[in-house]
């Protein structure tokens, strides 16, 4: 027993020792002569995207012999967490990857560094527009995708259903939805998840408005968003399964596209690889509007943190990875999300690419976009007005008592 | 044995202060220091924060107690509280008493009985990530195999995870089982320090088995009983990962919690001043429900 | 002499428990299915059979993370933790029993306060502590918060109580010091309790996900459920790989619980008095 315990202090002092020594090491960048570091944190290279990130890497340091990118790659969902407390710790990279949605908060409370001299001319408008705030360009866009409506080919020939056009309306995918949907062999029509982030998109689609002009009031407790607020929930139980049969559950819809099993689809420009491999021909369209269209766009952007100490360097890099050709390349290639690159000639190889074979649709959306409403308190009202479509979808609430209650919870945050 | 009790408390006594006070320390220290820089001290800077308004990424804003005011009027708190309240109230009587029944069970000389206690641990050491995912599966309104079993007898079928009247009895149901295991090795552990000439002595005085379990088990099992209760209602009241892997709080905030609330608050809302209040709140419950049981020791708890 | 019990009632228990064993076991079988499952995922029920079982998830697991180091860390830490732990904590729990000083249970009452703050509030603070003494990144850092546990203090106190201080007594007239008694006496009689701690310590400090996410940056100080959630993608996921990565994870400590159990069943030294 005793030698036992003191093998085993022996070993517990070593291992602290070596601990100390080995974190000093790597703790501060550790910089060959003359060469700067610049860290960088992301998360959308995680998951199958971290090899191209690296050639990217690669390819900027063969550039820029001087500067040295140290990648930190962090999943998603725990990406803010991590973001947050490194900031509050101030151990925030150089460089980092935000969202459109939390690029607003950064920006407002100076964590951001200011970049200048940004040729805005190389991106498409709209996307780098987004990270101007007041005049000042915060950050550079890094990567959009958007939401169009996919569709299972082979169901609607079996149906014999005409096949969505880019002049759709609601009324139109609503007639084809019941036509499709084939509850005996569990054939659904029409798949659109009730949440915030579709809420916001088909609100625009019928012309409503989430917020007023200067942000102060929610608006979207309109006749406008009573009609859109059904339009979303009068499908679940009729054209879409119900949140008690799984709706909502990860991977669910994805699973039902692919085993054939469902007509049509609301859902991200992402799921092109991952539908590459179904049996069956599917395609893509814009998404119906109702009065207008408006089809959801997500940016994630790069900005320099306001504490770097190596600004000017991390805004070389935020730059390459941005507009390079060669990133420009790689992400074609991977399908790693579209460039936001304003030169249509270079996204050719994307149009290019076979199934869905109407892609153009990915570019024809980027004419009426609706960007997600962004308020302080972005977290909590995403939750509250999902949590009330939800019910409101469950048959817990009235649609009109779940979106008036809704307004009212979203004006409390917007007081504070 | 008893006449050379009064020299030995002599000797010790005549060794002083001094020389006591180094044996405490030498004993102590090696924990109370780590527990102080590594816990205790965060404990304090986050009463710190919780007097202030904090996102994180700025600099913080003095408030003094008015995150403790908004928090003690707030309903989510309180509703957050009622569900943490009803998930300890479901979640340890459930796990005690099938953690008693398994460690009776175990404690007999069975065969293969090395392999069923470590059968029953499985649960215990397996991460919520998996445990979550079997557990969706089998509370699973439409095809889960409870409510096909449900069914099949002719009973309600309740709607589980979607349900916001039984989302949080589907969590409470699916900790006491995965913790079971700890239990039973916990009263395992109790079970085999109670000598067995006692038992044999009850027998021999003519008691039957159930009154053996009451009057002698039970009561030689009292400090580990203690143990479990104490730690469970402190593990209890600030469970998290299982909520924050399964429900994600829901439907509608049906299953949220305190800590779910916290690290809300931390992580996703930008409100870290008033989720450092809110633990603190937290902390005080806590504190108070474990001291009166310290307190209580003398009623129940018999040590050897 | 104990089998009094009549064979009916053996075998009823022994069935009972032998179901409950299987309820038991039926995550952990169905998690290793799914893991050899081409494309396996658990949301779509448990089979017993596998169509085409296949080692791929096993492959794709080590070329997405680097596995072996991995667990070199995860192992290293958390055999660290549960030595320091164990040592710490026998250690204080023979202060708070076998010692008397002033204001004690005062002291013990801050060591279980120290189990009332959740660490989701504690980690913010702790890591700008970390970084205030340039300590982040290490693999200190990922120790640090567990030299010592306020809850193997608790019940390894409660075991040191339920040793009869006749013993000690019986040492000090032999001329033992508190040191000698701690380590020839109070510790072998407390060997269940010890692998009881040493199990939880080695579990909280393997499974432990928050802290070192917040705490660690680079790759190779990276711990087991880190490297497991980045199989977790924006909006896919692996399962079966996931699955896989979780079978790889629960077998390192069922192997630790099987050689503590040896240990927490023991129990014939109790009786020392005789």
């Amino acid at each position: 027993m005793r030698h036992i315990r003191t093998a085993a202090t022996a070993a517990v002092l070593t291992v602290l020792l070596a601990a100390c020594g080995q974190g000093s090491a790597t703790k501060e960048a550790a910089a060959p002569e003359g060469k700067s570091v610049v860290r960088y944190m992301n998360f959308s290279s995680n998951d199958g995207h971290e090899k191209d990130l690296t050639a990217i890497v690669n390819a900027f340091q063969a550039a820029n012999p001087n500067i040295t990118v140290q990648v930190e790659t962090v999943p998603y969902a725990d990406y803010f967490t991590k973001l947050q407390t490194s900031v509050a710790g101030g151990t925030a990279a150089d460089a980092f990857e935000l969202n459109y949605e939390n690029f607003v908060t950064y920006a407002k409370n100076g964590s951001l560094a200011e970049l200048k001299n940004v040729d805005t001319s190389v991106y498409k408008k709209s996307l780098v527009d987004a990270f101007n705030d007041g005049g000042k360009q915060y950050g550079v866009p890094e990567s959009f995708s958007n939401v169009v409506l996919f569709y299972n080919k082979a169901l609607f020939k079996k149906a014999g259903v005409a096949e969505p056009t880019a002049e759709w309306t609601w009324k139109d995918e609503q007639a084809a939805a019941a036509k499709l949907t084939d509850k005996g062999a569990k054939v659904w029509g029409d798949y659109q998840p009730v949440s915030y982030n579709e809420f916001y998109k088909v609100l625009a689609q019928n012309g409503g408005e989430f917020l007023n002009a200067d942000r102060t009031q929610a608006t979207f407790n309109s006749p406008q968003g009573v009609e859109a607020a059904k339009f979303l929930i009068d499908k679940v139980g009729k054209t879409m399964p119900t949140e008690a049969d799984g709706a909502g559950t990860p991977d669910f819809d994805s699973k039902l596209f692919k085993s054939g099993k469902l007509a049509m689809w609301h859902t991200g420009i992402w799921m092109f690889s991952a539908m590459a491999a179904a049996p069956f021909d599917w395609d893509v369209v814009v998404e119906p509007g109702n009065t207008k269209k408006a089809s959801a766009m997500f940016v994630n952007g790069l900005v320099v943190s306001a504490a770097s100490k190596n600004a000017e360097a991390a805004q070389k890099w935020v730059t390459f990875l941005a507009s390079s050709d060669e990133t420009t390349k790689t992400r074609l290639a991977t399908s790693w999300e579209l460039p936001p690159v304003a030169d249509e000639a270079k996204l050719a190889p994307y149009l290019e690419q076979p199934k869905p074979a109407n892609r153009k649709a990915v570019f024809s959306a980027l004419e009426e976009t609706v960007l997600p409403p962004v308020i302080e308190r972005q977290q909590e009202m995403q939750d509250l007005v999902t949590a009330e479509l939800t019910s409101a979808a469950a048959g817990r609430k009235p649609v009109e008592k779940a979106l008036a209650d809704a307004q009212t919870k979203v004006n409390g945050l917007l007081k504070k | 044995m008893k006449a050379n009790a009064a020299p030995v408390r002599a000797r010790t006594r005549k060794s002083g202060g001094w020389k006591r006070l180094g044996w405490v320390l030498f004993f102590l220290l090696p924990s109370a220091i780590p527990l102080f820089i590594f816990t205790l001290v965060p404990m304090v800077s986050s009463l710190w924060v919780s007097l202030h308004k904090w996102n994180l990424i700025s600099p913080m804003e003095w408030v003094g107690l008015d995150n403790y005011r908004n928090l003690l009027t707030d309903e989510t708190t309180r509703r957050v509280f009622l569900h943490t309240l009803i998930y300890v109230a479901g979640y340890l009587p459930l796990v005690y008493a099938g953690g008693l029944c398994l460690a009776l069970a175990l404690n007999q000389k069975l065969k293969g009985r090395a392999f069923l206690r470590a059968t029953y641990f499985l649960p215990v050491v397996t991460s919520w990530v998996v445990v979550a995912l079997v557990w969706k599966w089998l509370l699973n309104p439409t095809n889960g195999l409870v409510n096909q079993v449900l069914g099949a007898i002719g009973l309600p079928e309740p709607g589980w995870w979607t349900d916001p009247h039984w989302a949080l009895p589907a969590v409470i149901l699916s900790s006491a089982w995965k913790d079971l295991g700890f239990v039973m090795v916990i009263l395992l552990a109790g079970l085999q320090s109670i000598p067995s000439d006692i038992y044999e002595a009850a027998k021999v005085d003519g008691s039957s088995a159930w009154q053996r379990f009451w009057r002698v088990t039970l009561p030689l099992l009292s400090p580990s009983t203690f143990f479990v209760v104490v730690i469970s209602l402190i593990n209890g009241f600030q469970v998290f990962d299982q909520v924050y892997v399964m429900t994600g709080g829901g439907p509608s905030g049906s299953s949220q919690v305190v800590v779910g609330q916290i690290y809300d608050l931390t992580f996703r809302y930008g409100r870290a001043g008033e989720a450092s209040a809110l633990s603190w709140i937290l902390f005080a419950v806590i504190l108070l429900i474990t001291v009166v049981q310290i307190r209580g020791q003398r009623r129940w708890v018999h040590y050897a | 002499m104990r089998d009094t019990r009549s064979l009916p009632a053996r075998l009823a228990l022994y069935a009972a428990v032998l179901v409950g064993a299987a309820i038991m076991l039926f995550p952990f079988l169905w998690t290793v299915i799914t893991s050899i499952t081409p494309e396996g995922s658990l949301a779509d029920g448990p089979k017993l059979v596998v169509d085409d079982p296949t080692l791929n998830a096993y492959r794709t697991l080590l070329d997405a993370i680097p596995m072996w180091r991995i667990i070199i860390n995860s192992l290293g830490i958390a055999i660290a933790s549960t030595v320091l732990q164990l040592v710490t904590g026998s250690m204080a729990a023979y202060g708070f029993a076998r010692l008397h000083f002033p204001l004690k249970n005062v002291v013990f009452g801050f060591y279980l306060a120290t189990l009332m703050v959740p660490l989701q509030v504690l980690v913010v603070p702790l890591f700008i502590e970390m970084k205030t003494f340039n300590l982040q990144d290490t693999y200190f850092a990922l120790l640090a918060p567990t030299i010592a546990s306020a809850f193997g203090v608790f019940l390894l106190r409660q075991a040191v109580t339920a040793v009869p201080m006749e013993l000690d007594e019986a040492a000090t007239i032999d001329g033992a010091g508190h040191l000698r008694i701690f380590t020839t006496i109070v510790l072998p009689l407390i060997r269940p309790a010890l692998a009881t701690v040493a199990v939880f310590a080695f579990m909280g400090s393997w499974n432990s996900f928050l802290w070192p996410l917040v705490v660690i940056r680079s790759p190779e100080f990276m711990t087991l459920p880190l490297g497991l959630s980045t199989l977790q993608g924006q909006f896919t996921t692996q399962w079966d790989v996931v699955m896989a990565g979780s079978v790889v994870s629960i077998v390192p400590i069922a192997i630790v619980y099987l050689l503590a159990q040896r240990h927490i069943i023991a129990g014939v030294a109790h009786t020392g008095i005789k």
